[in-house]
């Protein structure tokens, strides 16, 4: 089963549905079940070949895993199986509510020092920002069932302006806690 | 960089009834070995029936002595007499600067990027001085196990980068000994405790060593330990316990630190270590120290004046936990057990603090100095092929960020940490400017977005692609991180398919091409032959800087150097040649080197703006945030 992995796409190899929601459960124990099989530990005292193909195997799952696990790159691969390229510079325009949303919020965190309580703020923000995220998801929902593919680019576009958002907040709460330290 | 492998001599591939495979804890302080016998995980003792081994190693001209005899030699023979060595694995000249303080040594004047220190057997290398450690564990195991090796699962602090791995990796490779796996010392320790406990559910593992700090959460369940998430720091431990109780000693005693000799400094650490060692049987400690000829302080070291002393330390261990939890997206109530390991867990402030932050009783039930070496050597077994029920896997993720420099200095991650291992990644480039062949590329680790607050790892020289017209090339890069967390590279020019050659220079580590040297000099003369060693290394290092300045050359000397400019590197350039296959000795070679890299000093800064430019042109900044 496992020679054929690198013929399967991820959803295959995981043995679950294309679908906006995954069960993280079962694909942690997929995941398991996968590697206890292909993983390098499994071939040490293998030949060379065998070790290189358990690498090459184990790399395909990871990258797999890693893909459906996250939310933002999940809705991107499968948009990415339906054949729409998320690099192609075909119509960028985007929501302009939504942007001019995006740059107001950057200027909020961008300023957040000055606040009373930065720290505060930024968890204030991250849960806004995972709302938003559930939101555009369902929303992503909607429109990949019916097959609006572009529709669900422009969202999967929201979704990595967000995702961004997040890291600037982690990053940035990161920085303070270090600093109150 | 794990490009070049070196095979071990006569290794056995024939097949074994049972494979014999020991696994090594190669601690900043002390060192263990231990195995798999009958079913149990012990560590294996030495003649005087000691099980630690401490991490000193002493060189005299004639001899090379290891452990406790070493110990014992530090304060008479400070010099030549190395400890704690495994914090400069991986490190490079630069580092030194802020480790420098700490260390009682002279460092020898060297062109490689690797530090030596200067012994009266010769300059060591981090690397050799690991291996005479290791090849002292490596005996003893063989030793008590009477017979061959299968191998060793060699353990690392999670937070080890690439460069401090490959370091480990090619000690054990001069130590003659055939590395199953390197295994994060946390991973370790939570196999020896899962095993006993057959637990399920988070864990974190608490790692305080001698100069180490590592965090780990870690989710076990079915016999599958996932690592969720790292962090820590590779330069904190209980030897800064004892440099903060140093300082307070010779605050209290009004002493300046810089009038002291070495060898009373490492009086007063030891003096410090002992009475933080007391502190967690007795509520206060009574220092005496002969700090000169006609100067003994005396001073009453209490729990209190300790706890306040190592306080901002242990907070700083928690802060790492704060963040490691956070990583790997679990709440501290989810925690079900926190496990001690490292020799410094035993100071109670340290148990205490712990326990308050994961509101868990830490476990202490495995001796925190062997727990680790115990699980490796469970990991050793089950990789030999010895674990019957073949359950055991260990799931791990990369600890720091790769990634590559870019405009302006900044660093672009490709692969983020806390990625599961092994991993590959794709990045595609394209060329800058007509009939481009070669392009160079800055691989750096870290979590910072400049370039220089990281670790530079190696600047890799793609060539051999076939020309096109700007922008039409497509050379696709591919990042590999294998099981052991070690990175190698290689590149295509998708368009013609054509491979191209990589060529590395690993920013800290050894060259694959000074191993090498140092294995056939080990082997060849056991150590006796240090001018011919030296003189085959710089022959080694002529050939590599000679093929950089022809290469160069062809490349662009033409648009980058005048007339004048270039006759002066050719004619250093030829006499080097000449040189190479003349001089006799090291010096001379070196010498000729020397010239030829002052009189391309300027080509070289002309070159390295280019290849920065060369590197990032018609990247699409879209191309990097694929992963986000």
């Amino acid at each position: 089963m496992t020679d054929s992995i690198f013929s399967q796409n991820y959803f295959e190899m995981f043995s679950i549905d294309v679908a906006t929601e995954v069960d993280l459960q079962q694909l942690n124990q997929k995941n398991r079940e996968l590697q206890q099989q292909v993983h390098p530990d499994r071939f040490a005292n293998g030949t060379e070949a065998e070790k290189r193909e358990a690498m090459q195997k184990t790399s395909l799952i990871n990258q797999a895993y890693n893909t459906l696990k996250n939310p933002v790159s999940r809705l991107q691969y499968m948009l990415d199986l339906n054949g729409v390229d998320m690099n192609a510079e075909t119509d960028t325009s985007m929501d302009g509510a939504f942007l001019m949303e995006q740059m107001e919020l950057r200027e909020v965190i961008a300023d957040v020092r000055s606040q009373d309580d930065p720290l505060a703020t930024l968890e204030r923000i991250a849960s806004e920002l995972k709302q938003k995220m559930t939101a555009l998801i369902a929303e992503f929902d909607g429109e990949f069932k019916q097959g609006a593919f572009d529709q669900g680019r422009n969202i999967v576009r929201k979704l990595q302006f967000i995702n961004k958002a997040q890291h600037e907040v982690n990053e940035l709460t990161e920085q303070l806690e270090d600093e109150i330290l | 960089m794990a490009l070049l492998q070196i095979s071990e001599p006569g290794q056995s591939t024939k097949p074994h009834e049972h494979r014999f495979a020991i696994g090594i804890d190669l601690g900043t302080t002390n060192s263990l070995v231990a195995t798999v016998r009958s079913g149990k995980a012990d560590t294996l003792a030495d003649e005087q029936g000691e099980h630690i081994l401490p991490s000193i190693v002493q060189y005299t001209e004639d001899s090379i002595v290891v452990g406790k005899a070493a110990k014992a030699n530090q304060v008479s023979d400070t010099q030549n007499t190395i400890s704690s060595v495994k914090r400069l694995m991986g490190r490079g000249i630069k580092d030194l600067k802020i480790l420098g303080d700490s260390l009682p040594y002279e460092f020898a004047e060297t062109d490689s990027a690797v530090p030596r220190i200067k012994t009266v057997a010769g300059d060591k290398s981090a690397v050799e001085v690991s291996a005479d450690i290791l090849k002292v564990l490596k005996a003893r195991g063989e030793q008590t196990l009477g017979d061959e090796l299968e191998g060793a699962v060699i353990t690392v602090p999670a937070y080890f980068d690439d460069a401090q791995r490959q370091a480990t990796k090619d000690a054990a490779t001069l130590a003659g000994i055939n590395v199953l796996r390197l295994l994060n010392e946390p991973t370790a320790a939570a196999v020896a405790y899962g095993l006993d406990s057959g637990s399920e559910g988070i864990v974190a593992v608490y790692d305080l060593g001698g100069g180490t700090f590592d965090i780990s959460i870690m989710q076990l369940r079915q016999g599958v330990f996932e690592v969720l998430s790292t962090g820590g720091d590779s330069a904190l431990g209980g030897d800064d316990f004892d440099h903060a109780v140093a300082e307070w000693i010779l605050k209290e005693a009004a002493v300046d630190a810089n009038a002291l000799t070495p060898q009373v400094r490492r009086l007063v650490l030891r003096e410090a270590c002992a009475a933080k060692e007391n502190l967690s049987e007795s509520a206060e400690s009574e220092i005496s120290i002969q700090l000169d000829d006609n100067n003994r302080w005396n001073g009453i070291l209490s729990r209190d004046i300790f706890n306040s002393l190592i306080d901002p330390l242990i907070k700083k261990t928690l802060m790492s936990c704060k963040r490691a939890l956070r990583d790997a997206e679990v709440e501290k109530d989810q925690v079900m057990d926190v496990v001690m390991v490292g020799g410094s867990t035993r100071t109670l402030r340290v148990r205490e603090r712990v326990g308050e932050f994961f509101e868990a009783t830490p476990k202490v039930d495995i001796d925190p100095d062997r727990v680790v070496a115990i699980g490796a050597a469970i990991q050793a077994n089950a990789l030999a092929g010895n674990d019957p029920d073949g359950n055991l896997l260990l799931m791990d993720v990369l600890p720091l960020s790769l990634g590559i420099e870019t405009m302006g200095g900044l660093a672009e991650k490709i692969i983020h940490r806390n990625t599961p291992i092994p991993v590959s990644r794709a990045q595609d480039f394209t060329t800058y400017k007509d009939g481009q062949t070669a392009m160079s590329i800055h691989i750096v680790q870290g979590e910072r977005e400049l370039v220089d607050d990281c670790r530079s790892l190696a600047r890799f020289e793609l060539r051999g692609f076939p020309p096109h017209v700007a922008g039409a090339a497509r050379i696709r890069v591919s990042f590999q991180v294998d099981a052991d967390g070690l990175l190698s590279v290689s590149a295509r020019e998708e368009t013609s398919g054509v491979e191209a050659s990589v060529e590395v220079k690993p920013s800290y580590g050894l060259q694959d091409a000074e191993i090498e040297a140092m294995l056939k000099a080990s082997m060849e003369f056991a150590g006796n032959d240090k001018d011919a060693r030296s003189l085959r290394e710089q022959q080694v290092e002529a050939d590599r800087v000679l093929e950089a300045i022809d290469s160069a050359m062809a490349d662009d000397a033409d648009e980058m150097l005048n007339e004048s400019e270039k006759a002066l590197i050719l004619k250093a350039r030829n006499e080097l040649e000449a040189m190479r296959h003349q001089a006799t000795d090291a010096q001379q070679l070196k010498i000729s080197m020397k010239n030829l890299e002052k009189v391309s000093e300027e080509y070289v800064a002309r070159r390295m703006n280019a290849s920065v430019l060369k590197t990032m042109a018609g990247h699409k900044v879209e191309e990097f945030n694929k992963d986000e």
